[in-house]
Parts: C-alpha cells; sequence; structure tokens
C-alpha cells in the first residue's frame, strides 16, 4: 500500500501525493483507508463525492461509533468533510419524553458519558447544524435531498437504500466510520452501484397480491429471499402513483429500509415509479436475471414467520414505539387521525398502552406548530421524540420489555413485537396483542 | 479463483492477509455483524456469542476466535465500526473467509480496523460457491498469505 504503482486502482497525483503523506500523517491514513478500501471492491478509481453526506454515527457508544480519540486526531489535523453532512438520530436523552425506569436512564447517561464532547467533534468535522440528527433526511423539512445521479458516499442503510433507489442518487452501501473518511477525502470508489452496470437488476420480483401488501413485511420477504443484488419489483405500480407523491414516498422508505435490514440489497427499481425504471423499465434487467414471486401465500409465511421474545406471548404490551426510520409528517398525521378516530368510535379518552412517536426535530416542529392537532394526540397518550428508539435496547435494561412496534427492523435487532399498522391502532387502543376491544 | 484440483484446497483473494489455523464457523447466509455482536460491544466481555436470532446456523455459537466462513455480510452499516470494537475488546474472530466478493460494508469495517485500530483480521474473498459447500463448522482450517485456504 505505500507503494501506489503496485495498486489496481488508478490514482490522480494529488491522490497519490496525499497516499504519501504530503498533506499530513493522519490525511495520508484517512486516504489509505479509502484506497485500499476502493482496492478491495475492485474500483478503477476514485471519484469525487457531489453532495451533502449522510452519516449512520451520531452516538458516541464504542461499537457503534468511531472512538472519540480517533475523531480527536482527525481534529487536530484540522479535517473535516468536503460537503457537510446530517446524521441519523440523536441517542435517547431527552428523558422527558421517553419515561424510562431511572435504572435504564442511568445506564443511558452512562452510555453517553462523552456525547457532549463527540457532538462538538461532529459539528468541527462537518455536521450541518446542531439538529440535523435524523435517519429521514430527505423529509422537505429536513433538506438532505440528494440530486438525482449525483454521486455520494451514504451509510445508513435505510437512507442509502432510498437514495439510491428513489432519489436516482449514486452511492455505495458505506459502513459506519467507512463513511465519514470517505467524506474527509470527498471521493468514493467508482464501482458498483456506482456504475451503470453496477445499477442493473438481477432479480424480477413480480407483486401478485389483490391489495398493496405491507412494506414492512414486503421489504423483509424481499431481502430474505434475495439476500443481495438488486431487484426490479413490477406490479406496485397497479397501487402506488407513479409521481413519487408523499405516500409513495413514505411506502418505498419503509420498504426499502426492511429490504436494506434483512439483505446486502441497497438498490431496488419499481416498475412505472423510481426514476430508472421510469426511463429504462424491463432493459434494467440482466439477461440471466432471477424471478421471485411475492403472493398471498408469501406473504401470510412471512407475517407469521417472527418468534415472539416475550416470556408471555399473552401479555399486555406496555409500551409502543413507532418510527424506526423516522415518521415523515403525512405519516404522523395518519397515525394522529387514526389513532383519534379509533379512541373515539370505542368510546375510549385515550391509548392503553403509552405510545411515542419518533421523527426528525424539523418535521416534529412543524406538527407542534399545528396546536390544536398536536394538543389532541398529546391527549390521546402519545408523545414524541426525535431520538433513536432503537439504541434504547442498547442499555441491555429493557430486554423482553413488553414494547410493540409497527418496525420489523427495530424487532430485527430487539425483543420488540412487530404489528401491522392497522393491527397496532386495534392493540394500543384495546391494550391486549389480540386487539380486541 | 476459486476452488483447486485438491478438493480441499482454495485459492481466494488476500484482502488483508496473513498466515495462520483455526477453527471453521460456516454461515450459508449472509452474516449479519451488528445484530451478531450486538451483545459483545460492552466492556468487560470475555467472549462473543451470536446473538443475531435469525441466523439459525449461528445463533448462540461462540464467534471469537473462529475463522467464519460466510458468503457475504447483510444489515445495518453501524456495523462499520462493530469490527474495531470487538478488535479493540479482543473477542474478534480469527478470519473472515468470503465466497463472494468481499461486499462494501465488510470491507470498510475490516479495513478501517486494520489501519485505525492496528489489529488485523485476516480477509479473503472469492473463495468461490464450492467453499462454502465443502467446508463446515469445526474443520480444521489453515490459511496461507497469498490467499490460500486449505481445509485439513
Amino acid at each position: 500500500m505505500d507503494n501506489p504503482d503496485q495498486l489496481n486502482i488508478q490514482l490522480s497525483k494529488e491522490e497519490r501525493d496525499i497516499l504519501q503523506g504530503a498533506k499530513g500523517s493522519v490525511l495520508q491514513k484517512v486516504m489509505k483507508t479509502v484506497v485500499l478500501y476502493g482496492e478491495a471492491l475492485g474500483a478503477e478509481q476514485l471519484v469525487d463525492i457531489e453532495g451533502q453526506g449522510h452519516l449512520v454515527i451520531p452516538w458516541s457508544i464504542p461499537g457503534i461509533s468511531p472512538p472519540i480519540d480517533m475523531l480527536e486526531e482527525l481534529v487536530d489535523a484540522g479535517l473535516r468533510t468536503k460537503h457537510p453532512f446530517t446524521l441519523d438520530p440523536y441517542p435517547p436523552l431527552d428523558f422527558s419524553n421517553l419515561n424510562l425506569d431511572p435504572e435504564v436512564e442511568s445506564a443511558i447517561l452512562e452510555m453517553h458519558s462523552k456525547q457532549d464532547r463527540y457532538d462538538e467533534l461532529m459539528m468541527q468535522l462537518g455536521l450541518r447544524d446542531e439538529d440535523a440528527y435524523t435517519c429521514n433526511p430527505y423529509q422537505p423539512e429536513v433538506g438532505n435531498i440528494p440530486k438525482q445521479d449525483a454521486i455520494l458516499a451514504w451509510s445508513e442503510s435505510a437512507c442509502a437504500i432510498f437514495a439510491n433507489s428513489v432519489l436516482g442518487a449514486r452511492t455505495i452501501r458505506n459502513g459506519a466510520i467507512m463513511d465519514l473518511l470517505l467524506n474527509i477525502v470527498g471521493k468514493t470508489p467508482l464501482t458498483g452501484l456506482l456504475t451503470d452496470e453496477g445499477r442493473k437488476a438481477n432479480w424480477l420480483v413480480e407483486i401478485e397480491m389483490e391489495n398493496l401488501p405491507d412494506p414492512q413485511l414486503l421489504g423483509t420477504a424481499i431481502g430474505l429471499t434475495i439476500q443481495s443484488g438488486v431487484p426490479y419489483l413490477s406490479g406496485l405500480d397497479r397501487f402506488l402513483n407513479n409521481d413519487l407523491d408523499e405516500t409513495t414516498m413514505d411506502y418505498l422508505n419503509e420498504m426499502g429500509a426492511m429490504l436494506a435490514t434483512y439483505s446486502a440489497v441497497s438498490l431496488f427499481h419499481v416498475e412505472n415509479i423510481t426514476p430508472e425504471a421510469v426511463d429504462s423499465g424491463k432493459d434494467l434487467l440482466t439477461p440471466d436475471y432471477r424471478k421471485y414471486v411475492f403472493n398471498a401465500g408469501e406473504f401470510e409465511n412471512i407475517r407469521t414467520s417472527f418468534s415472539v421474545l416475550w416470556d408471555d406471548p399473552k401479555a399486555k404490551p406496555e409500551k409502543c414505539y413507532i418510527g424506526c426510520p423516522h415518521l415523515s409528517l403525512k405519516q404522523i398525521y395518519w397515525w394522529a387521525d387514526r389513532i383519534e378516530s379509533e379512541i373515539t368510535s370505542h368510546k375510549r379518552d385515550r391509548l392503553a398502552v403509552e405510545t411515542i412517536l419518533f421523527a426528525a426535530p424539523q418535521t416534529l416542529q412543524v406538527f407542534q406548530d399545528d396546536e390544536t392537532t398536536y394538543q389532541r394526540t398529546l391527549d390521546a397518550g402519545v408523545s414524541f421524540s426525535s431520538a433513536c428508539c432503537e439504541t434504547i435496547f442498547e442499555t441491555r435494561l429493557i430486554d423482553g420489555n413488553l414494547i410493540v412496534t409497527n418496525s420489523n427492523k427495530l424487532r430485527a435487532y430487539t425483543s420488540a413485537r412487530f404489528f401491522t399498522d392497522e393491527d397496532l391502532v386495534k392493540v394500543l387502543v384495546s391494550g391486549g396483542v389480540d386487539g380486541r376491544v | 479463483m476459486g476452488e483447486c484440483e485438491v478438493s480441499s484446497t482454495f485459492e481466494g483473494r488476500a484482502v488483508l492477509p496473513g498466515n495462520l489455523e483455526g477453527e471453521a464457523l460456516v454461515t450459508q447466509v449472509g452474516f449479519n455483524a451488528y445484530a451478531s455482536f450486538y451483545n459483545s460491544l460492552h466492556e468487560n466481555v470475555v467472549s462473543a456469542e451470536c446473538a443475531d436470532s435469525g441466523n439459525k446456523e449461528l445463533f448462540g455459537k461462540r464467534l471469537d476466535g473462529k475463522i467464519i466462513c460466510l458468503p457475504y455480510t447483510i444489515g445495518s452499516t453501524s456495523a462499520g465500526a462493530v469490527w474495531q470494537r470487538i478488535s479493540r475488546l479482543g473477542v474478534a474472530p480469527k478470519a473472515m473467509l468470503f465466497s463472494q466478493p468481499i461486499d462494501s460494508l465488510a470491507a470498510g469495517g475490516l479495513i478501517v480496523n486494520d489501519i485505525w485500530a492496528g489489529r488485523r483480521i485476516v480477509t479473503i474473498d472469492q473463495l468461490g460457491e464450492s467453499f462454502l459447500q465443502v467446508v463446515k463448522s469445526g474443520d480444521k482450517i489453515i490459511i496461507e498469505e497469498d490467499g490460500t485456504v486449505i481445509i485439513d
């Protein structure tokens, strides 16, 4: 690696100079990491990053984010990203919204004991602003919306797959820490999903359903079935608008997040809906593509396949977390309306299960500005947070707690129990997992 | 690259080369590094039991010190930071042997660990589909500097 002439990847003179230490030892180490990454992925060269980043490293918890000493080293060397970046949701330190046991709060504080310094370092490294924390950064209120064909270096599997698929931007599925280093260099390997060839679909997924399937279950089923590659979905345009309106965007955001959770997939095409599928249709399929049919049988198989990790599967839920990934404004209103109508129709005053909706700070602010609806939702027993609900589980103190969710991503990493949206509304009003009021 | 004439010897690409021997632990499905090491990221861990309940082959088995044989990795991109952490805690696998070209998520995490933590997890990729058909958990594996993998 010390001799650029031994690499297959072709480097510019500037890149070679940096690799040989011309701009300091720390940037040299950053460039070495990036170049070896490109070499491992078979990239021909590095290319410039063309837009803001989105990184998966908001928490100071060791093992999930870069070590503090590494960040200090980068900052001490005067390095920062070429473009500003947004981060995944902030740690669950907004205790007034979360109603946690004192021992859980203590554990969270202990886990994030260096969060203040971590936040300072992130600002110095290029964080866009102090509220730039969400896993739904392309919401209009947040505004990190990449342009089609823009070269990026994003992480957070849910965000990378959305940027690639729905927005038509181009990013490799980068991991934590590498995401930061790529954006500091301002370059990313030209390979895989950055190339036209790498964006071809090697799976045709035919959706043969009479109604629009739950996006969480569809994404999970596709991910578990195909595991890697690029799927081309046909049949969804019977149910979704092809102008990428809010409903379609939200559906594809949820579906994609689940698909990425259960596989190595970071790009999908949807016939007549996503940009490249609109432009090229089935020409995106490779000659040797494989086929997967998602029908009512598959739907039922996946719906009933999840283990319940509670000691008593019939126990009454204690809490509900909704918003993994973070909700859009339209989704918050859907939950507010649906909860209100359900408790009204069953002559209840409020939900039987303590419920928290999670969304970006900017999105929540817009909802809170609608004071009447906001207050009515609070009165129904709903709280709001901009934190990451999954991080609460990392204390290991709520394993097995009776938490329900509509996120099959949260379920994948925790003991939370999954219900589809409509089933969950009934659970929340009834207080029982059978949903009977 | 792929299987040689001797059925127990495979030629891969040495992404992070090294010479070592160890015991194979095999998954035929994508390895979710974040879910697998979810319980092994905290101070005072002494071993790393696979916490990924979705992986029927590995769930509950010790990953530390093993040679993990896999097609590719899947799941959360937080996994990128996991490798450096488990290395620093001393509960990392000895090596990762990929049947397919290494995926970006695994490559990033393993290379960052190598350069920034200075602790190598030997990594070989492109061993071919037949490698995963032949290797079994518990097999003794010999890895050579040039990417040769021998199932003893």
